[in-house]
């Protein structure tokens, strides 16, 4: 079993329900993401294009941040899950520097490294991961890559736009896209100015962790 | 369609290694480069090797000491710091780092104890393992930026390199200074070829940041926007200070030095060089950090 992660980028309309419920339902703290939708925009007026775009881990086949961790903190599971042990973690943050996806944080009150496990505890029980269920679109498309039958891997199949994050890198992401762009899914195709914008202060953080 | 903006994102993490890390790459070049070439002159000057069978082991230990403590104050959970040798995972550059530079640390230990109790055949027993471990404690890092597969500057073979001219720059220019303070205690061909090695070192290590500036554009997009970042962005000033201070001035004072035998001027160098290693290296470190991932 290898579970992958499909998100389809005409049916998402940005509305965070995602985000959230991942926060909710994983007690994610404040700063922290481990589920979140990036607004773009793209165009002049008035031909003009907003895209939105869920990020989340990856769960690499080869994942730099497993590879890397000097405890085996990260680490797979035998469903192909990159999961985290929390206690094991001595908070080095290499895991956030090998990280090709800025998917990895240091919890500010734990302050161990943390990330999206694809809801393991919740698919340990037979449910789908909260984001999936939370999602009114039904852009998140989530299932078993080596099962044929399985909604993701026909959904791979019929679509030919399939894309993934940073393909140069090798990494082997199992969470894709389809109908995305590079604008949407290339941070170096779009500027990312610090400041006030239309919605929200767009910046960096001064601290990583409680540190 | 025209240029895309970010409009609506959280706040993303910037720098995640910071000075702290930077201290760490600096104090170990001092540290393996001080042993490396205190081997290299005692094997080729056995009539004045007390020099470097004092200085080697007390210079090695003071900066890996450095080195350790900044490395076990930069973790989250510094208190979790066994559970590197109890749970290692060997694939990780940081894992091997930590097992090989332990294994430094015993040597310079015996190094120590070499100098104190008289004993020169010990040094000269650990002389084979200490240069390996030391090596490899000047290279690990290189792996771990290797490993950073997000830093995509960061390149494993290059970094290697660069890391031994840091630790034959540091280490001669170590050796200078304790040299001028001791009122020029050595032999001058051994002072001369220290200040070779320091100006070789420093003219190679400009060499291939001077290529990156240029090249690195053909390695990635992502390594193009750190180039422009490392030269015209936020860390300008630690990158084109650190340039001045660890290459140009002792590439030029060492020079002087050497030719017309004023020596005074090689100490300059040597401290110019020391602190210029650390700006330049704190601008090599954070350059790719400023940059968002995704």
């Amino acid at each position: 079993m290898r579970l992958g992660f499909l998100v389809d980028l005409s049916r998402c309309m940005g509305c965070m329900a995602c985000a959230v419920s991942c926060k909710a339902e994983n007690d994610v703290p404040l700063h922290s993401w481990r589920l979140r939708v990036k607004y773009i925009d793209q165009g002049e007026y008035p031909d003009t294009k907003r895209h939105f775009v869920p990020l989340r881990c990856n769960h690499c086949d080869n994942a730099p941040c497993e590879r890397i961790c000097p405890v085996s903190a990260l680490h797979y599971l035998p469903n192909g899950i990159v999961n985290v042990d929390h206690d094991r973690c001595i908070g080095c943050a290499s895991c956030m520097m090998a990280c090709p996806y800025n998917a990895i944080y240091i919890d500010p009150l734990t302050n161990s490294a943390d990330k999206c496990t694809y809801c393991a505890h919740r698919i340990e029980v037979g449910l789908m991961p909260a984001c999936v269920v939370a999602c009114p679109t039904h852009a998140n498309i989530f299932g078993d890559l080596d099962d044929p039958e399985s909604e993701i891997s026909k959904y791979l199949r019929e679509h030919r736009d399939v894309m993934v994050r940073k393909p140069e890198l090798n990494t082997k992401p199992k969470h894709f896209y389809v109908r995305g762009s590079t604008v949407a899914l290339d941070p170096l195709a779009s500027e990312r100015p610090e400041g006030f914008t239309l919605f929200t202060e767009v910046k960096f953080l001064d601290h990583i962790g409680g540190h | 369609m025209l240029g895309a903006e970010v409009t609506f994102d959280v706040a993303l993490p910037k720098v995640v290694w910071g000075w702290l890390v930077s201290t760490n790459m600096w104090a170990k070049s001092i540290a393996t480069g001080s042993f490396l070439l205190g081997l290299y002159f005692i094997k080729k000057y056995p009539e004045q090797d007390n020099f470097f069978r004092k200085w080697l082991p007390i210079v090695g230990l003071i900066f890996i000491g450095i080195t350790l403590l900044v490395t076990v104050l930069d973790l989250h959970h510094m208190f979790r710091f066994w559970k590197i040798f109890a749970f290692a995972h060997f694939t990780s550059a940081v894992t091997l780092g930590a097992w090989v530079v332990s294994g430094f640390v015993v040597i310079l230990l015996l190094a120590f104890w070499s100098w104190v109790s008289g004993n020169k055949k010990l040094l000269d027993k650990i002389m084979v393992p200490g240069f390996i471990l030391a090596f490899f404690s000047t290279i690990y890092t290189a792996g771990i930026m290797g490993q950073a597969t997000a830093r995509e500057v960061w390149v494993f073979p290059a970094e290697m390199i660069s890391m031994l001219l840091s630790a034959t720059l540091a280490g001669s220019a170590a050796y200078l200074l304790i040299d001028a303070i001791y009122g020029n205690v050595l032999k001058e061909n051994i002072r001369r070829e220290l200040g070779y090695i320091l100006f070789g070192s420093a003219g190679l290590m400009a060499a291939m940041f001077i290529g990156e500036l240029i090249f690195a554009k053909m390695h990635s997009e992502f390594a193009h926007e750190v180039i422009k970042v490392l030269a015209f962005g936020e860390v300008a000033p630690f990158f084109w200070g650190g340039m001045f201070l660890a290459f140009i001035v002792p590439m030029v004072l060492v020079g002087i030095a050497n030719e017309q035998r004023k020596y005074q001027y090689a100490f300059l160098g040597a401290l110019s060089a020391i602190a210029g290693l650390w700006l330049i290296k704190h601008a090599w470190l954070i350059a790719p950090q400023t940059l968002p991932l995704s």
